[in-house]
């Protein structure tokens, strides 16, 4: 009796590994999977490293306006130009040239002094004003053009202070300690050069590997539809369907692949590609798991209900990745999403997994600090699970329900379950 | 000529049918359009990043570092989360993603201030954020400026001078940043004024691939051609007018959003601004056509297709600027249509220059047309024979 079930479970078994081998011979025959397996996977990376080589935008083009022609305003933009963000390359004589400039592109910011700076800084009660005008076509020209000349002023307005409280009667120690009174030290961690690139190429990493596993085994699921069949049938079978064998099978088979793929994009290609690795591989490791896994089994079911073997990349491609993207609180702080949105983005994957591979890799924190993560990936894991094979049981019982009725009704002979049907190529 | 207008009517009276016999024509493009507007437009209810979640390590626990807090937690900017007095606890937050930077008041720091020991303030800032890290980044600098003027505030009003003397002292020069036509610094404007046309020329090209691969796919050419009246010029236009009109309005409908309803700026022309827009889907549907000419199979031209127009959102350099990019990538950045029309955008839309300087920009997108017509004799022909594999 117990060998008896025992047999029975390792028929099972067995079937669900002719179901995953089968699936991994459709992914390997099917080039439009392959390009987005493999290719989106591989090429994807360095194309981004590539986009975002220089990680920080230096020498932005400004066009100068100085009235005030003076030894300080010249001094001013003297370090300025010293700074690496900016590079003077036109000195205008009016702000009407300098905006001429600024909409032919020529340049994306101006600085202007106007004609009383240079009193109003010898005037020991005076107060003198640049004005910064910056193109807003890129917010990071504004980043780059406004701190570094906010750099400058704080620069000399210590020693304008000094100038002035000496001149007030100060001795010029007193004056100096005055000025220097509470000096602060500013740390930029995870990421020293601040560089765009180390910061957005982590959650492309992981964007590429969720979205490509996402539209494959969506594409996939088409196919079999395609092919006359159902996600939940066993493959080969006209008859006869289980929820647990086609998805482990089908499962494992994405598994296999998708582990390896994220392995190499998440653990070797921060190390090749020099940008922030301060994580435990071994974490990261651990960390994919449960990533890989809750994909795999959002997109079983969301691919169950698509019909044709295109028609999910027509539907999901323009929109989802960029919503994905903004609603996991990545390019955008996730304190300022609505409370909808943020609860809707818990549903999906690449929230959790954006941000959990963001602090393992580039902010050094364990699997035990990232765990609200670890633990929400596990929790849709369970959850996708579970719902896909309730919706592939409750469809395949349905339909062998239907069809077991008409047979009846007709009078034919039972098909039975396990009658072959021949696989087409 | 009146038999042409005839045939494209015919073809385009086909195409109708076909675009209602599916759900998918019309949910993909209208649909996921709407879906995409109304995430876009309701994502950000505010447009500046406000509150930002910071932690402050008060090592001194004195009235003045206790002020530090307060005027901290006054601005707008930062928002306070965690008050402790053991940096590993904040560094932990800052890598759980629970704060964007820590201040850390020194052990003793009111008594060296007053001792004139000069104690230091730290501040730090992760990077692994860049919007919330900049926004923390700029207020504790502030902070610690402050912190270092009011001592000074302080020495001096102890000496008899008023306020406002004072003030001009402490800061004798005063940058005035002027962010041209997007004043409030908003995120939304600049964000979805090109994220949104860009979807939209996504949909243009996959949605265009598919038209023409299934038509190929379900061996429907024929018909399609008899009703084109053999002529492929004739198939091709009436196939995608209804569909460039289902954009056209889409594209209108984010127009009149943008600048009329959400008050977006433009200081140039809109009629400009909708003609680049039409050009860049046009542009796009004709990217599709390119590929599905090209890549044999309906399944791998959508593959392909979808890689590439993604590609398009980070080259356009709306986010990361194309200068900054490589030289050869900049070059291969001509080859995305969300380019040039990004190009146009901040023309027309933000610096409102002459229509020539919007010029070159368009007639990039027109030079979209030259492949299309190197593959129509190839596309024809498949549509002859159908000697496309189908898998």
């Amino acid at each position: 009796m117990v060998s008896h079930r025992f047999y029975q479970y390792w028929l099972q078994v067995k079937e669900s590994g002719w179901i995953f081998a089968n699936e991994l011979r459709r992914i390997f025959r099917d080039p439009g999977v392959m390009v987005i397996f493999f290719l989106g996977t591989l090429a994807y990376p360095f194309i981004y490293k590539a986009m975002y080589w220089n990680e920080q935008i230096t020498d932005i083009p400004v066009a100068v306006v100085d009235l005030s022609r003076s030894p300080e305003s010249r001094e001013f933009l003297h370090r300025w130009n010293a700074a690496p963000d900016v590079r003077m390359t036109y000195s205008c004589t009016s702000m009407t040239e300098a905006e001429r400039l600024l909409r032919d592109q020529k340049v994306h910011g101006i600085i202007y002094f106007p004609r009383n700076y240079a009193d109003q800084l010898a005037d020991p009660l005076g107060k003198a004003h640049i004005s910064l005008y910056c193109d807003m076509s890129s917010f990071l020209y504004m980043k780059g053009i406004y701190l570094s000349c906010n750099q400058v002023m704080l620069e000399l307005m210590q020693q304008i202070q000094i100038d002035r409280y000496e001149n007030m009667g100060l001795n010029e120690e007193f004056a100096w300690e005055l000025v220097q009174e509470a000096p602060y030290s500013e740390n930029a961690l995870f990421s020293p050069t601040g560089g765009y690139g180390s910061f957005l190429v982590p959650a492309v990493l992981v964007m590429i590997l969720h979205q490509t596993l996402f539209f494959g085994i969506c594409m996939l699921a088409g196919t079999i539809r395609e092919e006359k069949t159902e996600l939940y049938r066993i493959p080969g079978r006209r008859r006869g369907y289980s929820a647990f064998r086609t998805i482990l099978g089908r499962g494992a088979a994405y598994f296999v692949i998708y582990y390896t793929l994220a392995a190499i994009l998440l653990g070797l290609l921060p190390r090749l590609f020099g940008i922030p690795h301060i994580g435990a591989i071994g974490d990261i490791l651990r960390f994919n798991v449960p990533f890989i896994l809750s994909v795999i089994f959002m997109s079983l079911c969301v691919g169950f209900f698509i019909r044709n073997r295109e028609s999910g990349l027509v539907m999901l491609v323009p929109t989802t990745s960029l919503i994905f993207l903004f609603i996991a609180g990545i390019s955008w702080p996730k304190e300022m999403i609505p409370v909808g949105w943020r609860y809707a983005s818990y549903l999906i994957p690449y929230t959790w997994a954006s941000n959990g591979f963001i602090h393992i890799n580039s902010m050094g924190a364990s699997l035990w600090t990232t765990r609200t993560e670890y633990l929400a990936l596990w929790g849709l894991t369970a959850f996708y699970f579970v719902l896909a094979v309730a919706m592939f049981f409750t469809a395949g019982y349905l339909e062998d329900r239907k069809e077991r009725l008409a047979s009846q009704s007709e009078g034919d002979r039972p098909v039975l379950a396990s009658e072959p049907v021949p696989v087409q190529a | 000529m009146k038999d042409i207008f005839w045939h494209i009517w015919q073809v385009l009276l086909r195409e109708l049918q076909r675009i209602v016999s599916r759900p998918l024509y019309l949910g993909s493009s209208i649909g996921a359009m709407l879906i995409a507007i109304f995430f876009f437009m309701t994502l950000m209810e505010r447009g500046a990043a406000e509150k930002m979640p910071v932690a402050v390590v008060d090592l001194d626990q004195t009235s003045i570092s206790r002020r530090v807090c307060h005027e901290m937690q006054a601005t707008p900017s930062v928002d306070i989360i965690l008050l402790t007095n053991s940096y590993p606890e904040a560094r932990e937050a800052m890598q759980q993603g629970k704060v964007y930077g820590i201040f850390v008041v020194p052990e003793g720091f009111y008594r060296d201030l007053v001792s004139f020991k000069r104690p230091q303030l730290d501040f730090y800032v992760t990077n692994a954020y860049t919007v919330g890290g900049n926004t923390s980044y700029k207020q504790m600098l502030t902070m610690a400026n402050l912190a270092s003027g009011a001592f000074q505030r302080e020495v001096l009003r102890k000496k008899g001078m008023p306020d406002n003397v004072i003030m001009n002292r402490i800061q004798p020069v005063a940058i005035e940043g002027h962010m041209l036509t997007n004043p409030w610094g908003n995120y939304t404007i600049y964000l979805v004024s090109t994220v949104l046309p860009g979807i939209l020329g996504v949909i243009a090209l996959m949605l265009t691939v598919f038209a023409i691969g299934f038509e190929l796919k379900s061996k429907t050419s024929h018909e399609w051609l008899r009703a084109a009246g053999g002529n492929y010029t004739v198939a091709m236009i009436g196939k995608l007018i209804p569909y460039t009109v289902i954009y056209l309005v889409l594209g209108c409908v984010c127009h009149l959003l943008f600048y009329n309803i959400a008050g977006f700026p433009v200081l140039g022309s809109h009629i400009r601004l909708l003609f680049g827009l039409l050009l860049f889907i046009m542009a796009m549907e004709v990217m599709g056509i390119v590929l599905i000419g090209c890549l044999p199979t309906l399944r791998d031209a959508l593959s392909v297709g979808a890689l590439y127009s993604m590609l398009g959102f980070s080259l356009s350099g709306f986010t990361y600027p194309n200068m900054a990019m490589l030289p050869p990538v900049r070059a291969l950045s001509n080859l995305e249509p969300l380019r040039h029309y990004y190009l146009i955008y901040v023309n027309e839309a933000l610096m409102g220059a002459p229509a020539t300087n919007s010029l070159l920009p368009s007639m990039a997108l027109v030079a979209f047309f030259i492949p299309a017509l190197c593959v129509a004799p190839r596309l024809h022909h498949a549509l002859i024979y159908q000697n496309y594999p189908l898998k």
